[in-house]
C-alpha cells in the first residue's frame, strides 16, 4: 500500500447502509447492509457483476443519490444531514467525477471545461485559474489540445479532459463509473495509468468501478460485490493481483 | 456568470435552425409590433393635426347661445373678455384662432347638403395650409368676404365649378331664417369624415349671416405647446371662467353639433360656455385609433402565445437533449438555480437579439412605406383623415414592445427551466448511446 495512509481516519466511511429502489409495487434491493471504510490517497476499485450495486453504491459516496438506511460519511461529513444545496457545495469541494460517457460540456472548448468547476467554485482569480488548467492539461498531455472542442477529440483524448476537470478543484475523492468502458481495452488502461499516477502526484484518494481484469489489475486494492453486498475488500498483495490476471 | 452566456450563446450557434427559426417568429412578432405602433402613432398624429386644424383647437373655448330656451346658437359673446381670461390662466398658450361655428343648407341649382359651416380668418391661420389640399382654386381668396371653401365630394354633390355661387341657409342667433350667396373659390381633397360635413367662408361673412356682431364668433381654439398638459389645462379654465362669473357647461364628449338637440330641451337662457378637448370634439373618430389599436393588441397577443408555446417545446427539446449535460453540472457542483439561470439566459438572449433585429426590420418598413407616401384608399380616408399614411417612429413604444416581448418569452422560459432544474445528477451516469 505505497499511497494509502490507513492511519488517517477515513475519508469515505459507509456503515450499514441499504438502499432500495421502489419500481411500481416492486421493491429493488440494490444495496444490502454494506459497511466500508476508505482511506485518504487509497486507489480501489469496486469489482462485480452487472447489477451487483457498483453504481448504486459509487453515486451514494458521490453524494448524487441519499441512501434509504445507514449512514454515509463523506470527509467528515453525514451526508443526510445536509440538504441538497449542501451537498451540491460537498460534490463541489470534495468530489470530482469521471463518467464512463465522458460528460463533457460540447459548446465548451478543452479548457473552458477544465475550467468550469472553478468557476463554480469562484476561489481563483483568472491567471492562477489559467495557470493551473494548464498544469493539469500538460499532465494529460492535451496542452496543445486546450482549445479544441471534445467533438474533435478521439474518446481517450476526451477522458484524460474528463480526468483534469475531476482534477481541477483538488479534490479529496475521485469517483469513475467504468470510465474504461467506452474506450478500448489499450486506451482503457493507459486511462487507468493516468489516474493512477495523478493518485500517486496529487494523493486524491480514487475508487472506480469496472469490469475489465485488466483494468482492475491496476488497482491498490479491489472491492468485489455480489447482490448488493461486499462480498471481498482485499487489501491487494502482488500474489492475489497474478491471481485476478490469471482469473 | 459569464460562462453560463456563453454556454448560452454557443447552444443557440450550435442548434441554429432551431435558433434561426424560433429567433425569426420572434423578430417577426416585434417587426410587426413595431410598425404596427408606428402606423398607429403616425394615423394618431395625422388624425391630431387635421382635426385640430380643421375644426378643433387642442382646446376650445366654445359655447351656446339661447335668446329662448328653445333656441340655441353656437356662439360665444364678447370673445375678447374670454381671450384674456385665457390668456391669463394659460400663459403658455401657442395660438388662438377665433372661429365661426354654424350650422346650414347648401343649395346650389343641381343640387343641396347639410354642413358644418367654419367661419375662418384665412390669413391668421397658415396651418391650414398644411391640411388643406386645394385640388382647384386658390386658398387665398378665402380671404375675400362672400366666398367658400368646399371639398372634391360635396363640389360633385351640388355639381358646381370655381366661380359658381351657391346659397347656403341657415339660422340667425334669433332664430330667424337667413341667406347668403357664396361663391365658390377653393375646392379641396377630401380628407375623410371632416370633408363631409364641414366646409369654410370668411369668419366676417358667417357673422353676418347669423347676424351675430364682431364681438360674438363661434369657438375659440387655443393651440397650446405640450398637449399631454390638456387635463391639467381643462381643470384650470374650467375653474378660471368659473371664478369670472361664467356659466360652463358639465363636459360631454361629444361634436358641437350633436349637441343642440340637448342644449335645446334645457331649460335657460343666455350664455353658457363649453370647454371642449379635441378629442372630445372629435369623439365619432375615436373608434378609429382605438380599434387599431385593439386589433394591433390582439395580433399581438395571439402572436405572442404562439411564440410562448414556440419557446416552451424548443427548450424542452433542448432541455431533453442536454439532460446528462444538466446531470454532469450538477453532478460538479452547480446549484440548481444556476441551471435554472443557463436555460433563462438562453431564452432571454435568443429574444433579446430576435426582438433587437424584429425592431430594425419594422422600423426599416415604416420608415420605407413613409418614404413611399402610399396614398390612403378612399374609403380609410374617412377616418384617417389624410391623403397618404404616415408612420411615425414612436421610440418609447418600440423599446416597450420589445421588452414586453422579450420579458414574456423569458417569463414562459422559467417553465421548462424549473425542470431542468430539478433534473437529478445521477441522471449524469445514465448513458444512452
Ligand atoms: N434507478 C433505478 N431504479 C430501479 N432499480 C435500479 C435503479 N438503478 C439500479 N437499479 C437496480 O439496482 C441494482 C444495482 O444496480 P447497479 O446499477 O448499482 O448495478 P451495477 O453493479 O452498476 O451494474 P452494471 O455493472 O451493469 O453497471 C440492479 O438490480 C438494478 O436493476
Ligand atoms: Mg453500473
Amino acid at each position: 500500500m505505497p499511497n494509502a495512509d490507513t492511519s488517517a481516519s477515513p475519508i469515505v466511511s459507509i456503515v450499514n447502509v441499504s438502499k432500495e429502489y421502489t419500481l411500481g409495487e416492486t421493491v429493488v434491493p440494490a444495496l444490502r447492509d454494506i459497511n466500508l471504510s476508505v482511506a485518504p490517497s487509497e486507489f480501489i476499485s469496486i469489482a462485480g457483476p452487472s447489477g451487483s450495486g457498483k453504481t448504486t453504491l459509487l453515486n451514494l459516496i458521490g453524494c448524487v443519490d441519499t441512501a434509504t438506511t445507514g449512514q454515509v460519511i463523506i470527509a467528515g461529513q453525514d451526508t443526510r444531514n445536509l440538504s441538497e444545496r449542501q451537498l451540491t457545495e460537498l460534490r463541489l469541494h470534495t468530489i470530482g467525477f469521471i463518467f464512463q460517457s465522458f460528460n463533457l460540456v460540447p459548446v465548451l472548448s478543452v479548457f473552458e471545461n477544465v475550467e468550469f468547476p472553478l468557476l463554480l467554485q469562484r476561489k481563483l482569480g483568472s491567471a492562477e485559474r489559467k495557470q493551473r488548467v494548464m498544469d493539469l492539461l500538460t499532465k494529460v498531455g492535451l496542452a496543445d489540445r486546450a482549445k479544441h472542442r471534445p467533438s474533435e477529440l478521439s474518446g481517450g483524448q476526451r477522458q484524460r479532459v474528463a480526468i483534469a476537470r475531476a482534477l481541477v478543484t483538488r479534490p479529496k475523492i475521485v469517483l469513475a463509473d467504468e470510465p474504461t468502458a467506452n474506450l478500448d481495452s489499450k486506451t482503457g488502461e493507459n486511462i487507468i495509468d493516468l489516474m493512477k499516477e495523478m493518485n500517486q502526484i496529487e494523493k486524491t484518494t480514487f475508487i472506480f468501478s469496472t469490469h475489465d481484469a485488466k483494468v482492475m489489475a491496476h488497482a491498490n486494492s479491489i472491492i468485489r460485490m455480489a447482490d448488493g453486498k461486499i462480498v471481498e475488500d482485499a487489501k491487494r498483495s502482488t500474489k492475489s493481483r497474478d491471481q485476478e490476471i490469471r482469473a | 456568470m459569464l460562462q453560463l452566456f456563453l454556454i448560452a450563446l454557443r447552444n443557440l450557434a450550435q442548434h441554429s435552425k432551431r435558433t434561426l427559426l424560433l429567433g425569426g417568429a420572434i423578430a417577426g412578432v416585434t417587426a410587426l409590433l413595431v410598425f404596427l405602433q408606428c402606423l398607429s402613432s403616425g394615423i394618431h398624429e395625422t388624425m391630431l393635426e387635421s382635426a385640430t386644424t380643421l375644426s378643433t383647437g387642442h382646446i376650445n373655448v366654445a359655447g351656446f347661445y339661447k335668446v329662448t330656451a328653445g333656441q340655441s346658437a353656437p356662439v360665444v359673446t364678447q370673445y375678447r373678455k374670454l381671450e384674456e381670461v385665457v390668456r391669463r390662466t394659460l400663459p403658455d398658450v401657442e395660438f388662438i384662432a377665433p372661429r365661426g361655428r354654424g350650422w346650414g343648407k347648401l343649395i346650389s341649382d343641381k343640387g343641396s347638403l347639410q354642413a358644418a359651416t367654419g367661419g375662418i380668418d384665412i390669413a391668421q391661420e397658415p396651418g391650414f395650409r398644411r391640411v388643406v389640399r386645394v385640388a382647384q382654386g386658390n386658398l387665398d381668396d378665402l380671404a375675400q368676404p362672400n366666398t367658400i371653401l368646399i371639398f372634391k365630394e360635396q363640389a360633385k354633390k351640388l355639381e358646381v365649378n370655381i366661380g359658381d355661387v351657391i346659397v347656403l341657409s341657415t339660422q340667425t342667433a334669433r332664430g330667424t331664417n337667413n341667406t347668403i350667396d357664396l361663391r365658390v373659390v377653393a375646392i379641396a381633397e377630401d380628407v375623410g369624415f371632416m370633408s363631409m360635413w364641414n366646409v369654410y367662408m370668411p369668419i366676417e361673412s358667417l357673422r353676418r349671416l347669423t347676424q351675430i356682431n364682431d364681438e360674438s364668433t363661434g369657438a375659440l381654439h387655443l393651440y397650446i405647446k405640450d398637449i399631454n398638459q390638456i387635463p391639467r389645462d381643462m381643470d384650470l379654465l374650467r375653474e378660471a371662467f368659473i371664478a369670472a362669473g361664467y356659466k360652463v357647461m358639465d363636459r360631454e364628449a361629444k361634436a358641437f353639433w350633436m349637441k343642440f338637440e340637448s342644449v335645446n330641451r334645457e331649460d335657460w337662457t343666455g350664455q353658457k360656455l363649453d370647454l371642449t378637448t379635441w378629442e372630445e370634439e372629435m369623439s365619432f373618430l375615436k373608434w378609429t385609433v382605438a380599434a387599431i389599436d385593439g386589433l394591433m393588441y390582439i395580433l399581438i397577443v395571439v402572436l405572442l402565445i404562439i411564440i410562448a408555446i414556440g419557446i416552451m417545446n424548443s427548450l424542452w427539446i433542448a432541455i431533453r437533449e442536454r439532460t446528462r449535460e444538466i446531470g454532469t453540472l450538477r453532478a460538479i457542483g452547480m446549484q440548481r438555480r444556476r441551471v435554472l439561470a443557463m436555460f433563462v439566459i438562453e431564452a432571454f438572449t435568443l429574444s433579446v437579439l430576435a426582438t433587437f433585429v424584429g425592431a430594425l426590420i419594422g422600423a426599416a418598413l415604416a420608415g420605407l412605406l413613409n418614404a413611399a407616401q402610399i396614398p390612403v384608399p378612399t374609403g380609410a380616408r374617412m377616418f384617417l383623415l389624410a391623403h397618404t399614411l404616415k408612420f411615425t417612429l414612436d421610440l418609447h413604444g418600440i423599446f416597450n414592445g420589445m421588452a414586453v416581448i422579450t420579458g414574456c418569452t423569458t417569463l414562459i422560459a422559467i417553465i421548462p427551466s424549473i425542470h431542468a432544474a430539478r433534473l437529478k445528477p445521477v441522471t449524469a451516469m445514465q448513458h444512452i448511446g
